[in-house]
């Protein structure tokens, strides 16, 4: 269950108080089927943007967004956005927040109930079925975002920054948790994230984007063995090549301290 | 002893912490109340036409004994439970209604803003003419009246939704009425409880100057008291009554209203559990 994403010549533009201000520009991107892409960039770049256009929550100023050939319209079902903060309803139960997008699909109750203990059961929140979202830690809520998102069996998974607000103990198995969930589904996943490592770690590609206005300045193919973490070397080395494109660009605003050198702080 | 054992007591404590008795809890509210007796007691000593407490304490035995306090109770009970719900169901439809059509929330929102700007009561003395002076009158009148209160309300609670949650509801499907009711309404609620309340005690002044205008209005039986006092000059009976719509209000604010609040906010993770309390 995976469906091919394609961005053809995309523009998108914001109002500003006196002009418009282009957020994305010219983003031509075809994704195959069960890829898992992710997209790194300074922050303002246009990243989350990207990802409400394939969501349908915006339309492109232009160019064209298309998912399994289909052009996008609107939100739906096939595609689902995991988001920063968690985004979790405070006032439903863990358990009612992964069933709640499973009733809107229309989900007969008992195979809904089925799929959520599943999902919880996958993410290890078997236990914390019954919690509301305030009696989580930071990592559970977050887990609890996956279980709800991959319940859904999208076709297409959005992910914007999902996990860094966590606490790196955290982060680092989640990485490794949502590989092992992407390898289950196949299902493609756009993964946004400021962080290159993170990026290396988890994508089979990542797409490198400039900021102001957004532009692909990047397409780096990525074939390390999985499940990989982010401290592993290869993941590291690979970092240090996307860190170098943004150099290029001076999209970072400093000139990152070289190896050897005083200030050199491995990121 | 073992270490379950430590355990045990350990999660019995906590337990017993957060679940203080109820004499404790209800001391505040006894002790106040007591005080609140003896400062009126005290003014009655200096104001002759005051009634004190005893006397009016004697005024409630013998309306409680005639049956009067009973009657007084119930019919206040269902008369505005009645334009309550009435007020309630429509306020808070009319008040999403406003939340979700921006062009309807421009035109109306003004008016409702000034319409409970004034004094509902107001409407009474046309209420009283256009559709004389029966009990349905001045129920049409607490029930509207309470409602650009609870509308209002509604609506900046809808308005302050965070867009993340509603964003997180149309990506999982929910749509119009799905989306309305099961995120928008859930997450407005705290903010339409504040309306509720408002509303309610808009209700109840309207109802009371009702009563102030023309006698048996609601018939709940306060307006016979108010005219029974101002012919006699006996403050005695309208104390006695007093005390009994304190009493209700007092028993609506802590079994409905406090309640549902605490619960909602229990819900969302706004009471600090981490805290002894």
């Amino acid at each position: 269950m995976s469906a091919s994403v394609s961005l053809t010549d995309v523009a998108q533009a914001f109002p500003g108080r006196e002009r418009a201000r282009l957020a994305l520009d010219g983003i031509t991107l075809d994704i195959e089927p069960g890829q898992f892409v992710c997209v790194v960039g300074p922050s303002g770049c246009g990243k989350s943007t990207l990802l409400d256009l394939v969501a349908g929550h915006t339309r492109p100023a232009r160019g064209a967004v298309s998912v399994d050939g289909a052009a996008v319209k609107g939100p739906g079902l096939d595609r689902v956005m995991v988001f920063q903060d968690h985004a979790l309803f405070p006032w439903m139960s863990v358990a009612d927040n992964v069933a709640f997008g499973l009733k809107n699909a229309g989900i007969p109750e008992a195979e809904r109930e089925a799929r959520v203990a599943k999902w919880l059961g996958k993410v290890g929140l078997t236990d914390a079925a019954s919690l509301h979202p305030h009696q989580l830690s930071g990592g559970m809520r977050q887990r609890a975002a996956l279980a709800r998102a991959f319940a859904m069996k999208p076709q297409v998974l959005l992910m914007d920054e999902p996990f860094s607000a966590l606490d790196a103990p955290s982060r680092d198995r989640l990485h490794v948790e949502l590989q092992e969930l992407w390898a289950d589904t196949e299902t493609t996943i756009i993964f946004v994230t400021h962080n290159v490592r993170e990026a290396i770690a988890l994508g089979d590609r990542v797409i490198v984007l400039s900021s102001g206005p957004g532009r692909i300045i990047g397409d780096v193919p990525v074939a390390l063995n999985r499940p990989r973490v982010v401290e592993s070397e290869r993941v590291v080395a690979l970092a240090h090549k996307v860190r170098g494109l943004l150099d290029e660009a001076d999209q970072l605003g400093i000139t990152t301290p070289r190896e050897g050198g005083d200030s050199y702080v491995s990121i | 002893m073992s270490r379950s054992d430590v355990e045990l007591t350990t999660e019995q404590s906590v337990q017993a912490r957060s679940q203080a008795p109820w004499w404790k809890a209800s001391a505040p509210i006894l002790i106040t109340g007591l005080v609140l007796v003896v400062v009126w007691a005290v003014l009655s000593l200096f104001v002759d036409t005051l009634p004190g407490p005893g006397d009016t304490a004697a005024e409630l035995a013998r309306m409680a004994s005639d049956g009067e306090l009973f009657s007084i109770f119930g019919r206040i009970t269902l008369f505005m439970g009645v334009c309550f719900v009435i007020a309630a169901v429509g306020g808070v439809a009319l008040g999403l209604l406003l939340g979700s059509k921006r062009w309807l929330d421009r035109g109306l929102s003004p008016y409702l803003a000034a319409l409970q700007g004034m004094p509902t009561s107001m409407w009474i003395p046309v209420a009283a003419v256009v559709l004389g002076t029966s009990p349905w009158s001045l129920a049409a009148v607490v029930s509207i009246g309470a409602m650009p209160a609870i509308m209002l309300g509604t609506r900046s609670a809808v308005a302050n939704v965070p867009p993340l949650l509603i964003r997180a509801g149309r990506t999982y499907g929910a749509d119009g009425g799905t989306l309305l009711r099961h995120v928008v309404l859930p997450a407005a609620l705290p903010g339409i409880m504040t309306g509720l309340e408002l509303g309610w005690s808009i209700a109840f002044r309207c109802l009371v100057a009702g009563e102030i205008f023309s006698g048996a209005l609601s018939g709940t039986g306060i307006g016979d008291v108010i005219d029974r006092s101002r012919e006699t000059g006996d403050l005695t009976e309208m104390m006695a009554t007093i005390m009994i719509v304190l009493a209700f209000t007092l028993i609506v604010d802590r079994l409905v209203f406090a309640k549902v609040q605490h619960r909602l906010r229990v819900s969302r993770g706004l009471v600090d559990t981490g805290l002894p309390h």
